[in-house]
């Protein structure tokens, strides 16, 4: 877990939910805080964090902390 | 506090904040500790239509004042054009339609003391019409504002709170030498002191003008100085260009002791708090001294030229007196529009929820699902968290297969004067037994979820069913369909951790919907 864009979409995660404990395992179904209101705070979160923007498939299409990864990987945000 | 609103705006309040359901007024929470209504013009490219639903807001403002506790604010935020697709030059109506919202707010807030306007323009025209929207989040998320300006917005909506959570204060308590006039009284003597006449005069005479101006808009007035207090009575009474006069201050401490005890001692006689003075005195020293003992008293400093003094009146104003300062501006345009507001007004009331609902002509299609419809149905499944009674996510297959099973299968779509919210809700029904029921959250407060159902229960009798079974599931999500069905008349038979099990003999259930429904089934 020393790499940067992991741990900084985990430190979003984090924040946005308020606990400490959230780790790569969070997604939509485990975490009681991801509801339709704070995804979309987390989707400007990530947007703004990285310099990206989601297309509104791409929005619906996160629903875990490995989804966010793959996408953000395939827009180009190197991982280390 | 609680918002009524009708697009996507909880980013842009502060942790606390609950919210309606969109465009919802039926469910008025009485423990909430204030209202905020922050409606924004609905993205609607039908113009008559548009300005219709535009024109029904102020009915529905009334509607809630007229239902919560009046010691409660009920703070207003007018409304403010984000996307103005201007069709034609001539077409003026969306235009009036907002201006004669807004005017109805300043109208009523004068015949209600808990409604307080606060004017959104005060907040959008920061930016540009680009920076106001974004689309790509209304489209997704029905946002009516950029949720971008979300954080700017919290910050702006502070300071708003704070002018309205009678913050004004009470009472100004002001030193006299080269404060309300020029020169030293005792050194200068009567004919020395500038009040009046050419400048510094004519400054000090604004400025005591402007403070009498006060005093009648109810602000008390009262002098705290250091002078012999035979000299200043003789002064009030003789000087002839004095304008603030013994009988305007409601309190006088004239005398040699510390101003901080004085100014404590007046706090007493008058029964206010110290924390609703300010304090006015040209002398620093005195001024630090207030800010030192007495940390409540508002101690603003004081120009050094009396040419200033209008500058600092109307940030004495701004800063202390104005309660919500465009309402009151706006007051003033008022009776220019009369008219205009009376007319939109007589249009405008309802005196009952039902009357309400009967206004908007709602048109509810209930109709089995087929190949177009199979789609929207499972996505509603798999999306509705909140209006959904046991939350079984299916896909499209899932609903097909149903289908050749056998189970009927309804969607719901909605429609009133305003606009078509298309399919907004399913049913799914294996044999007697309701597997789902669910509804988009924007039809709710309508009446849509009990009428959906005895439809869907009438269908199921005249098919001759008998008795229909149901249940609810709870989720971290759909708390508020926990008594649904008790609602409906449904019996609970079984409890436990995973749910509630229901049962219906459709003999016995009362089925009838209000007539002002109509009501196609296909």
């Amino acid at each position: 877990m020393n790499n940067l864009m992991e741990q900084k979409i985990l430190d979003i995660l984090r924040k946005l939910f308020e606990s400490d404990s959230i780790d790569t395992s969070c997604s939509q179904t485990t975490c009681s805080k991801w509801d339709s209101m704070n995804h979309l705070n987390l989707i400007l979160d990530l947007e703004d964090a990285f310099g990206v923007s989601f297309e509104p498939e791409e929005i619906w299409e996160i629903k875990s902390y490995d989804d966010i990864v793959r996408l953000l990987t395939k827009k180009g945000i190197p991982s280390a | 506090m609680f918002v009524f609103r009708n697009h996507t705006v909880e980013r842009f309040f502060p942790k606390g904040y609950t919210f309606s359901g969109y465009d919802d007024i039926s469910f008025i929470p009485q423990d909430a500790e204030g209202y905020v209504w922050f409606y924004q013009v609905p993205v609607k490219n039908d113009r008559k239509l548009l300005a219709e639903e535009v024109e029904s807001y102020s009915g529905k403002v009334e509607y809630l004042l007229g239902r919560i506790d009046p010691s409660k604010a009920f703070v207003a935020l007018t409304l403010v054009p984000v996307f103005e697709p201007v069709v034609s030059e001539s077409d003026f109506q969306i235009a009036a339609a907002i201006a004669g919202f807004n005017l109805a707010l300043y109208r009523l807030a004068q015949e209600h003391a808990n409604l307080k306007v606060i004017d959104l323009r005060d907040f959008t025209s920061r930016y540009s019409a680009a920076e106001l929207m974004d689309w790509k989040f209304y489209f997704i998320s029905q946002m009516g504002l950029n949720p971008r300006l979300s954080g700017d917005f919290i910050h702006w909506w502070g300071k708003k709170m704070d002018s309205v959570a009678l913050k004004r204060k009470k009472c100004i308590v002001l030193d006299l030498d080269n404060t309300l006039w020029g020169g030293v009284l005792g050194e200068d003597g009567l004919d020395g002191i500038k009040i009046g006449g050419d400048y510094p005069g004519k400054a000090f005479a604004f400025f005591q003008e402007a403070l009498l101006e006060l005093e009648k808009s109810g602000v008390i007035l009262t002098v705290c100085s250091k002078n012999n207090e035979a000299d200043v009575l003789e002064a009030w009474e003789r000087v002839p260009s004095m304008i603030l006069r013994k009988e305007h201050f409601a309190a006088c401490r004239i005398n040699w002791q510390d101003k901080a005890a004085n100014i404590r001692e007046m706090a007493q006689e008058l029964n206010i708090g110290l924390d609703s003075m300010v304090f006015l005195d040209d002398n620093p020293s005195e001024r630090e001294l207030v800010s030192q003992f007495l940390p409540e008293v508002a101690v603003p400093a004081f120009p050094e030229h009396p040419y200033e003094l209008p500058l600092f009146f109307q940030s004495l104003v701004d800063n202390y007196f104005q309660v919500y300062s465009v309402t009151e501006e706006d007051r003033k345009k008022t009776t220019q529009y009369q008219a205009n507001a009376a007319r939109a007004e007589a249009q405008k009331q309802f005196t009952d929820y039902a009357s309400f609902l009967r206004s908007l002509q709602i048109h509810v299609t209930v109709s089995e699902a087929d190949e177009v419809t199979i789609p929207r149905i499972a996505q509603m499944t798999q999306k509705t968290n909140q209006f959904n009674l046991t939350t079984r996510r299916y896909q499209d297959s899932d609903i097909r297969q149903f289908l050749q099973d056998g189970w009927r299968i309804w969607s719901v779509s909605v429609s009133d004067r305003f606009g078509d919210s298309g399919i907004t809700g399913c049913a799914l029904v294996h044999g007697t037994d309701i597997d789902s029921f669910l509804l988009s959250c924007r039809v709710l407060g309508k009446g849509i979820e009990s009428l959906f159902l005895k439809t869907v229960l009438s269908v199921l009798k005249k098919d001759g069913c008998q008795t229909v079974t149901a249940h609810y599931v709870p989720t971290q999500k759909n708390a508020q369909v926990a008594e649904f069905y008790e609602k409906c008349g449904f019996s609970c038979v079984g409890e436990s951790a995973s749910g509630k099990d229901y049962v219906l003999q459709l003999a016995m259930a009362d089925l009838a919907v209000e007539d002002f429904y109509q009501i196609t089934i296909k």
